[in-house]
């Protein structure tokens, strides 16, 4: 078994070279369909097998060898319930991406897929690291096939957000690297034992203003990907020019983790300085939400609107995280996962309608329930999911971090309550504009395929049970949050009771 | 000479000799063939690279001149493997642009001579040697190319430049003779050191090892001794031009790496000057970088800003920083002899590759050196999994390590700035198709040792960067035997 995450996270990386010099588009989608499927395959077999310890164990399956014994870093990975949870969202995204992009990508299919499967080993590759010098590596590997997808399959000023989106990325990363040699010196010095690894580094003392410095660079890698409100001016251009299955990816994975980096990395390791910046965190968190959903109001293009409802939604998995209390943070990790899946279908089906019309401008659709009606059901669900209906899984999640949020702040719950009313105008509005009203034009509009379908019905299926049963998924976080949360505790007073 | 001598002495005698050879062997043959003298030259320079690394010497030195030790081995089987692989790039390159016929490969190999003299020499006169030897062959190499006036101009300057330098070397030597009477390099370094048994160092002594410095600055183009770095690198032929930017200064580092191996209070004297030279290195390359349209140019700047990251890494040699510098300069020379194959390669009758927007679209055309280029530029960029990445967290860590914060601070910073123009060739490369008005060039097919090597070095760049561990080890093991 402990096996099985190096090849979750290699076996795409590995497929895709052969894949390079694959010429029959054919060939090249049927294997990576192939090849994506088995990792969903894997990754649920990893749930199957490991149920028991998901409800006991810290972690489910681990691995550590010496990589560069010199500088004392180790091949380490750790899956537990959220990286669990995490890592098979990703599978899934990656499987129905294949799908999306089989009539979308008609050049340079076998480059396409190639980067698509390197940037699955990337993701994968940092949900599962242990070790801090290896979750950097990964998150810097999933840069390159990132660009590449914007860059080259994408439209519009594709070539601008490529480099946007690269550039205020590895900023950010880079900037964090230096705070990584940082606290891996100072824990050298301190113990005696140089190591990346997370849980040692986890014990790290350090003068408040060092390991403040040393947050700050790590809080700004993390929030650029995020993204978290005055650096997000990336991700609308990369959203809006990337092919679907890359809009896919970034809300879906990428912008995740930044949260997880939070979360896994940059709060466990500095709780002293988490607790003393938390107040700008909630600031911007807060101004996030609620500019976002003001600008996401003004926009004309879809894939745009959808882009800022994500910096407004994972605005709130920050303050989830931020407050850092067993329900929040669950409920945190929960919304990650419904965003993934909600967002990702709000861009799938955006791909879908720019495929017919040729193109994403709100004004060009109105009344589209009569001349597509399975079609446009499914976009008011996933419309409804979005913006936190009872029942679907968006309400789950939100629920979770403001009710975590009303124990510590009020206020803050108050106003991420006000924030949902915010989502509601804008996403109602857009379902408005787009399904009803008088019908526009529409040449040999027809309605979603078998493919679609096929592509769709899961993610519904998906939305509607997280949001009747969320405690399936609350369930194997449970230990894991409970652990976390005991292990490293971050009060706004200032100090660490530990 | 004894058996023993020559049993010692293999690595030299392949590389001298087998550079006469090629002269006599072009001589002789009825219709010389550039690309058959170059590949003898690469095979002669493997072999010499490969003796330095499998022979073990069995005596320390020879006449107080020349160091049998595995440091100067390990710089003697670099050098050699670089001249090889720019033997191979020039293979291809001469059957397209007028490069000479044995004078090429025979000079190279003269070069990696002069390199490895430079490497493995343990006195000042032995350094000076080295330096010139490889210095007088770069000055033709650069200017093969007689039907390009640009390459004689890259030639002339380099010429111009080298001269100023060698003076500024020879007067610094003879002001540290005059000063500690040796010109062993140990001596004289512990003179400066001040150390046991020495005289103490006077101004006149310190005034040569300054003079030392700015002639070593100048072939490591460290600022403000880069400036003929751009026309230099524009002009020369590109095989010429990837060996002059990778090995030269690998071996000029050498030399200077022997120089922190006796650390002290002079080299912490010595750092405050230093110093400010790498963080205007750094600075002034990769801002400077940003606005090239020629590729050569762009990769000129971006090598100066390289070395600014070596010199980092020396100003912390105490610490770790030696096993860093040869650790990064190793890494350097695969993605920048990777970077120099792939142009040579795109270069054909019509003149070299110039302009970085004549790329347009060759991503997909000529997909080997378009791969191979690009692998260079994401490791020089200094991203993972590449050997760049591995180097710079090297040079990073151990500029932290030994205290340098704003130093590094300064080079992250600077390398946020080269992701730019390091991006910018591969969105020609891939990102921009052709225009109406802007057509895409059309380059020869690739040659067989070009495509090799070019894949060859790809394959070492990322293996580097996922698997440095055995490298480390070498090196680390080389280090602790220096000075």
């Amino acid at each position: 078994m402990n096996g099985a995450l190096t090849f979750l996270i290699f076996l795409p990386a590995l497929s895709a070279i052969p894949l390079l010099f694959e010429k029959n588009p054919k060939a090249v989608r049927w294997f990576t369909l192939f090849v994506t499927s088995c990792e969903l395959a894997i990754s649920l077999l990893i749930y199957r097998l490991c149920r028991q310890g998901i409800f006991t164990g810290r972690a489910l399956l681990k691995t550590d060898y010496p990589w560069i014994a010199r500088f004392g870093i180790h091949y380490a990975l750790m899956m537990d319930g959220i990286s669990l949870l995490l890592v098979t969202l990703t599978a899934l995204l990656f499987a129905l991406c294949t799908l999306v992009s089989w009539r979308q990508v008609s050049e340079r299919v076998s480059l396409f897929h190639a980067m698509l499967l390197f940037l699955e080993t990337g993701i994968m590759g940092v949900f599962l690291s242990a070790d801090l010098f290896l979750f950097y590596l990964f998150w810097e590997v999933m840069l390159i096939p990132m660009f590449f997808l914007i860059g080259v399959f994408g439209h519009g000023r594709r070539v601008y957000s490529a480099v946007k989106f690269f550039v205020f990325t590895i900023t950010g990363s880079l900037l964090m690297l230096l705070s990584i040699i940082g606290i891996y010196i100072i824990h050298g010095r301190q113990t005696g034992v140089y190591s990346f690894m997370l849980r040692d580094l986890a014990h790290t003392p350090a003068s408040p203003a060092i390991s403040a410095v040393l947050f700050l660079g790590f809080l700004l890698g993390f929030a650029v990907k995020v993204p978290l409100f005055p650096l997000h001016t990336w991700l609308p251009d990369a959203h809006t020019d990337a092919p679907t299955a890359g809009s896919v990816i970034l809300a879906g994975l990428l912008l995740k983790t930044g949260a997880y980096g939070l979360l896994r990395v940059a709060f466990p390791l500095f709780p002293r300085a988490a607790a003393a910046f938390m107040p700008l965190i909630f600031t911007i968190s807060v101004i996030g939400i609620f500019y976002a959903a003001w600008i996401a109001f003004a926009q004309k293009d879809m894939k745009r609107l959808i882009a800022y409802s994500s910096v407004s939604h994972l605005a709130y998995v920050v303050l989830g995280i931020a407050v850092w209390n067993e329900v929040s943070i669950a409920g945190s990790v929960l919304q990650m996962v419904n965003h993934g899946i909600t967002t990702g279908a709000l861009f799938i089906m955006v791909g879908m309608m720019d495929e017919r019309m040729h193109t994403r401008d709100i004004s060009a659709y109105g009344g589209l329930w009569s001349k597509a009606p399975a079609m446009s059901a499914f976009f008011l669900f996933f419309i409804l999911s979005s913006l936190g209906l009872p029942g679907l899984n968006n309400f789950a999640g939100e629920f979770l971090i403001l009710t975590g949020l009303f124990r510590a702040h009020p206020w803050l719950c108050a106003a991420g309550f006000v924030g949902m009313v915010a989502t509601l105008i804008y996403l109602l509005s857009l379902a408005q504009k787009v399904l009803f009203g008088p019908s526009k034009e529409y040449h040999g509009f027809s309605d979603l395929s078998g493919r679609e379908l096929a592509i769709l019905i899961p993610l519904a299926v998906l939305v509607v049970f997280i949001g009747v049963y969320p405690a399936a998924l609350l369930r194997i976080l449970d230990t894991p949050v409970r652990d976390m949360v005991s292990a490293v505790s971050i009060s706004s007073a200032g100090g660490v009771i530990p | 000479m004894t058996l023993m001598d020559f049993h010692n002495l293999l690595p030299y005698i392949l590389l001298s000799m087998g550079a006469c050879l090629l002269l006599l062997v072009g001589a002789f043959m009825r219709r010389p063939s550039a690309r058959a003298l170059n590949i003898l030259g690469a095979i002669i320079a493997l072999a010499a690279g490969v003796s330095a690394i499998y022979i073990k010497p069995s005596q320390a030195d020879i006449g107080n001149l020349l160091a049998y030790d595995a440091f100067g081995r390990f710089f003697t089987a670099a050098a050699s493997f670089m001249a090889c692989i720019s033997l191979l790039f020039a293979s291809g390159y001469s059957t397209r642009r007028p490069i000479g016929h044995e004078e090429f490969p025979s000079l190279a190999l003269f070069a990696a001579f002069g390199m490895s003299l430079l490497a493995s020499s343990t006195s000042l006169l032995g350094v000076f040697l080295g330096l010139e030897s490889m210095s007088l062959s770069f000055y033709v190499m650069l200017a093969a190319n007689k039907s390009d006036p640009l390459s004689g101009e890259s030639g002339l300057k380099y010429l111009v430049i080298g001269a100023i330098s060698t003076a500024f070397f020879a007067y610094g030597l003879a002001l540290i003779y005059a000063d500690s009477g040796t010109l062993s390099l140990a001596d004289s370094i512990s003179a400066l050191s001040g150390g046991a048994g020495a005289a103490k160092i006077t101004g006149v002594g310190l005034a040569g090892w300054a003079m030392l410095i700015v002639g070593l600055g100048f072939k490591t183009s460290l600022f403000p001794f880069h400036l003929w770095v751009p026309d230099v690198y524009q002009g020369g032929p590109a095989p010429a031009v990837g060996f002059l930017s990778t090995a030269s200064k690998a071996s000029v580092f050498a030399v200077f790496l022997k120089f922190t191996g006796a650390a002290g209070a002079p080299w912490a004297e010595l750092s405050h000057v230093l110093w400010v030279m790498a963080a205007l290195t750094m600075i002034f390359g990769n801002i400077a970088a940003l606005t090239q349209n020629n590729i050569k140019r762009l990769l000129a700047y971006s090598s100066i800003a390289q070395m600014g990251y070596v010199l980092v890494a020396l100003i912390a040699a105490p610490g770790s920083g030696q096993s860093a510098a040869i650790f990064y300069l190793v890494a350097y020379a695969a993605m920048e002899l990777c970077a120099f194959g792939a142009i040579s390669a795109f270069s054909g009758k019509d003149g070299e590759l110039g302009d970085i927007r004549d790329l347009r679209g060759a991503g997909f055309k000529y997909p080997v050196r378009s791969a191979a280029l690009s692998i260079a530029l994401v490791s020089l960029a200094g991203l993972p999994p590449t050997a760049g990445f591995i180097g710079k967290f090297g040079i990073f860590y151990s500029a932290m390590n030994s205290g340098y914060v704003w130093l590094s601070i300064t080079g992250i910073l600077t390398a946020i700035v080269s992701v730019y123009y390091y991006l910018r060739v591969v969105v020609y490369l891939y990102m921009r198709g052709e225009g109406k008005t802007e057509k895409a060039a059309a380059f020869p097919a690739v040659d067989i040792p070009s495509g090799l090597a070019l894949a060859a070095l790809s394959v070492i760049v990322i293996y580097l960067g996922i698997f440095p561990e055995r490298l480390l080890n070498l090196i680390a093991s080389l280090t602790r035997l220096t000075v």
